[in-house]
């Protein structure tokens, strides 16, 4: 206040505490810049909203689009009304991304675990019954086959302009019949494309054609009894027969052949009492199918036990090795004083730095039994990947390596939230080295990692990416069974429901992922309250 | 209260221009969608197929809009996609008909029989499908096999399987790390590039329906003349002429520095081979007891569902099962990722030396299954191969095929 170059200068700058930053950012969006980024920001949902209200009212999803209009109008009253609704402003944003990215995809899984949604179930009922239909046409015995080119009659109708390349006869050909045309009055040009019309008919040129699709696709000239000429593509058109029909008030398909009939199983397929089965078949709901299969199919549940203790046995060692290496390594490493520190502690984070899965297949080299790097830069012959025991190592060191950087890091920052006071209160009291880590820095680094061990089990539960890259869930099993050896309950349920059976099964992979799902809850569940008592200590 | 009106006013009217500004273009792509086929490929065969889809389209009036996916996620992405930006035809492999036709994803196909008598008989097999009816669903545009590659520096053309043997047993034994006949495997195994041998021994995936379409309940891997035959699988594992710890890297790195004198591969790797400077022939495998003929692929194109609710099923097939067949387009597709034409006429027209050895390589070779149910097949039979080829620890090839045929029968049910 004293110095003239500066007669009003402002008083020093508060540090801002991290708790004020809520108020601050508040005081900033209420001014009129704040106002109107507030304004872009609600009209971008806005626009989005309106959007999707336009697509659900297509498809007529109507229950959706009340959701949709009433949650987008709450959170318009929300911003726009001033103060009252304060703290609703801070839910909404979290909720919306909750509801989003957790909740929504869960009820999904959980929603196609009760359908029969897989090969040969993918459509709509109605979309089955007209591909049915259509795969059902074959080329009539002795049936002619056309050059086509559509025309239209002089009151504009449209007809298909027909050649047979081996009688060289013209036909027009209308939803009524065909006719013969008059001789030479229908003429190929240099390319086999149809270039004259009979009397009366003109030719649709060629840009018109685009025009005319719907048409074309669904145009049927009958023929006598079953068979009919139909359009193919723009230039071509032949005699095809159905083989089966389909009648709408019994909702059934009778084989013209042999009168077999099909009926609708309510499982999603038409089925002959003789068990043969129409495709393709549709989506559709068949309540706890899908979990019974997963309890009663041998192919799902002999092998459950092995890859169950396996899976359990790989997240378990996993972690515990991981961790024991990273603890051990960040103690080592936290000597004061030590040279190259950083440099050391930087190159132990490499393998948490590189892509998971390159690293993994970069090892699947290094471990191959004949010519890996490892076997013969050290001159053994361990079959790392082709023996079901050593494979189970070789998963668990490469995971090992994957892993324990992370709880390096970890435990380096958790060591030094640990106070000195305390170490230095334990060595008074006459405390050896290792006794002051068992009994004052592992506890007390437990409280910290504790949740973050059971994460990683959890994680490592479903680790997918090292056991599909490293050994494919092989070498196959000594018992026989469909599940390879190193195969996780993630990498079997891949197995059962994409590689095997007929095609894949999605209804099957999300009942037997909600069955994993309610196992990692029960097991973290247990750690959690266990690791409760941990907290005391704190 | 006023002065609230007066602060939601100019928000609401920016919402609304927001509103309008982002529902135009989406109203305006809806009008187009009518005239536009959209086309879904892969990287390998995105610019040839943009050059000759956009031809057809400019002679047709047609917008074409080619977009590139990841090959294997076609056919799966297929089944997830929302009708709005579904493709109107792919590109895609033909043992994907069975799983996109038993959905109805695809569309049958009727070209002419002028066409259909330019293509040899198993590439129209290769797509076509149904229990009842057999229709085809695709247009085979390539065919891809694997031949015995030999590197004739090291090695003569085998006149015999007898032949191939002691070439190879006796260039193993030269030197330490040389593999006698490197042909992929690794812990899973791989029944495709092994399936030379397994034809060779009488062995087959599936016996065929009397419609002509593949019959799940027919299993070759337990059909007794093979079953006979598997005394030489395990001869071959206590002689080391094939190994299952060879993987994919081991075998192109022994056949690329001489450590190996006999490759199983296909032309993806032929530029490998030319780049490395090793002469070399492409033959078939020599029979043994039986033909031993590789699997075959083709790649080529469907018209899918969509097209139909998009209005261009016409155009589709059009695009598809006729101006996709012809001669010209075939080889210019044919070029463009180094594979051999399935039309006869553009076959014709080959002039690469060594597309032209790979095609003599796979005459008589079975296209790969084409049912869904042959997902059930290739890891129990990749995973027989390797419990009969993995050296000291193998088990007899008898017991490891009977347990594969065993496995596949109970995962088809």
């Amino acid at each position: 206040m004293s110095t003239p170059t500066a007669p009003d200068a402002p008083p020093p700058r508060r540090r801002v505490r991290a708790w004020e930053l809520p108020a601050r950012a508040v005081a900033v969006a209420s001014g009129t810049v704040g106002f109107a980024i507030k304004i872009a920001f609600l009209s971008v949902v806005n626009a989005i909203a309106f959007w999707g209200a336009f697509e659900l009212a297509r498809q007529g999803t109507w229950a959706a689009l009340a959701v949709l209009l009433l949650a987008t109008a709450a959170i318009d009253v929300v911003y726009l009304t001033p103060r009252r609704l304060f703290p609703l402003k801070f839910l909404i944003p979290g909720t919306v991304f909750l509801l989003a990215f957790q909740i929504a995809p869960i009820v999904y899984n959980v929603n196609i675990a009760f359908t029969n949604w897989s090969t040969a179930h993918i459509g709509t009922k109605t979309e089955a019954i007209a591909a049915i239909q259509r795969n059902s046409l074959a080329e009539a015995p002795d049936g002619g086959q056309y050059v086509m080119r559509p025309a239209r009659a002089e009151d504009g109708t449209v007809v298909l302009i027909l050649f047979d390349e081996e009688s060289e006869q013209g036909f027009v050909g209308s939803r009524e019949g065909l006719e013969e045309a008059p001789e030479g009055s229908v003429r190929l040009d240099e390319n086999f494309e149809i270039a004259s019309a009979p009397a009366g008919y003109t030719l649709v040129r060629p840009d018109e054609l685009l025009a005319l699709d719907r048409q074309l696709a669904d145009y049927i000239i009958p023929v006598d009894g079953i068979s009919a000429i139909r359009a193919e593509g723009f230039d071509t058109a032949l005699e095809l027969q159905p083989t089966l029909r389909y009648d709408r008030g019994s909702d059934t398909f009778t084989r013209i052949e042999d009168g077999t009939v099909f009926r609708d199983n309510e499982l999603g397929s038409y089925v002959a009492s003789r068990g043969e089965e129409l495709e393709p078949g549709w989506k559709t709901g068949v309540g706890l199918r899908n979990f019974s299969a997963v309890l009663n199919d041998p192919l799902v549940r002999d092998p459950f036990v092995r890859v169950f203790i396996w899976t359990f046995a790989f997240a378990t060692l996993t972690v515990l090795f991981s961790f024991a290496l990273g603890l051990f390594l960040a103690i080592v490493l936290d000597k004061p004083g030590m040279r190259f520190q950083r440099l050391y502690r930087s190159l132990l984070v490499i393998p948490y730095a590189i892509p998971g899965f390159l690293s993994v297949l970069v090892w699947a080299g290094l471990l191959n039994d004949d010519f890996g790097v490892v076997n013969n830069a050290f001159g053994l012959s361990v079959p790392w990947l082709f023996d079901p025991d050593w494979a189970k190592v070789s998963i668990i060191i490469v995971s090992t390596w994957l892993t324990f950087p992370y709880f390096f890091l970890v435990s380096m920052g958790a060591l030094q939230s640990i106070p000195g006071e305390l170490i230095e209160a334990a060595k008074v009291d006459g405390g050896g080295r290792t006794q002051i880590f068992r009994r004052v820095t592992l506890p007390l680094l437990l409280v910290a990692v504790a949740p973050l061990l059971i994460a990683s089990f959890a994680f490592n539960f479903n680790n997918f990416g090292n056991i599909y890259f490293l050994t494919g869930g092989g070498p196959p099993a000594e018992d026989q069974s469909v599940a390879g050896a190193t195969d996780i309950l993630i990498t079997y349920t891949y197995k059962i429901a994409f590689e095997s059976g007929k095609g894949q099964d999605y209804g099957l992979a999300s009942a037997v992922s909600i069955f994993i799902f309610f196992i990692v809850a029960a097991i973290s569940a247990v750690a959690f309250w266990r690791s409760k008592s941990l907290e005391n200590l704190a | 209260m006023r002065k609230n009106v007066w602060r939601v006013l100019p928000g609401a009217l920016l919402a609304m221009v927001a509103m309008l500004l982002l529902a135009g273009p989406v109203g305006a792509a809806r009008d187009a969608a009518a005239t536009t086929v959209t086309i879904w490929t892969d990287a390998d065969r995105k610019a040839a197929v943009d050059k000759i889809a956009s031809a057809w389209g400019t002679a047709r009036g047609v917008n074409v809009v080619v977009v590139q996916k990841d090959f294997g996620r076609i056919r799966d992405d297929l089944k997830t996609v929302q009708p709005e930006t579904a493709p109107d035809v792919i590109v895609g492999a033909h043992d994907w008909t069975g799983d996109l036709a038993a959905s109805g994803l695809v569309l049958p196909l009727n070209p002419r029989k002028a066409i259909r008598d330019k293509f040899p008989q198993y590439t129209l097999d290769a797509f076509s499908y149904g229990t009842a009816v057999k229709k085809l669903y695709g247009a085979p545009v390539v065919v891809e096999n694997i031949g015995l590659v030999v590197n004739t520096r090291l090695a003569k053309v085998p006149t015999s399987f007898a032949n191939l043997q002691q070439q190879a047993l006796a260039f193993k034994k030269k030197r330490a790390g040389n593999i006698a006949i490197a042909v992929q495997q690794g812990a899973n195994g791989d029944a495709y590039h092994m399936y030379p041998f397994f034809s060779g021994l009488c062995g087959y995936v599936f016996g065929k329906n009397k419609v002509g379409n593949l019959d799940a309940s027919d299993i070759g891997l337990r059909a007794p003349a093979f079953l006979r035959n598997t005394t030489l699988i395990d001869q071959w594992n206590r002689l080391g002429l094939v190994n299952a710890k060879v993987d994919d890297g081991a075998a192109s790195n022994a056949f690329l520095s001489g450590k190996a004198a006999f490759w199983l591969t296909g032309p993806w790797n032929a530029d490998r081979i030319t780049k490395a400077k090793i002469p070399f022939r492409v033959v078939q495998v020599p029979a043994i007891k039986c033909k031993s003929v590789p699997f075959l692929g083709s790649q080529g194109f469907m018209a899918t569902k969509f097209a139909r609710t998009h209005g261009v099923e016409s155009a589709a097939k059009d695009l598809v099962g006729d101006y996709m067949m012809r001669a010209d387009s075939q080889l210019a597709l044919s070029r463009a990722n180094g594979r051999f034409p399935a039309n006869t006429d553009a076959a014709k027209r080959v002039t690469n030396p060594v597309l032209k050895q790979f095609g003599a390589a796979g005459v008589g070779g079975v296209p790969m299954p084409n049912i869904p149910q042959m997902g059930s097949v290739w890891s129990d039979l990749g995973a027989a191969w390797v419990k009969s080829t993995r050296g000291s620890g193998a088990i007899k090839a008898r017991t490891a095929f009977s347990t594969a045929a065993r496995n596949i029968a109970n995962k088809i049910g």
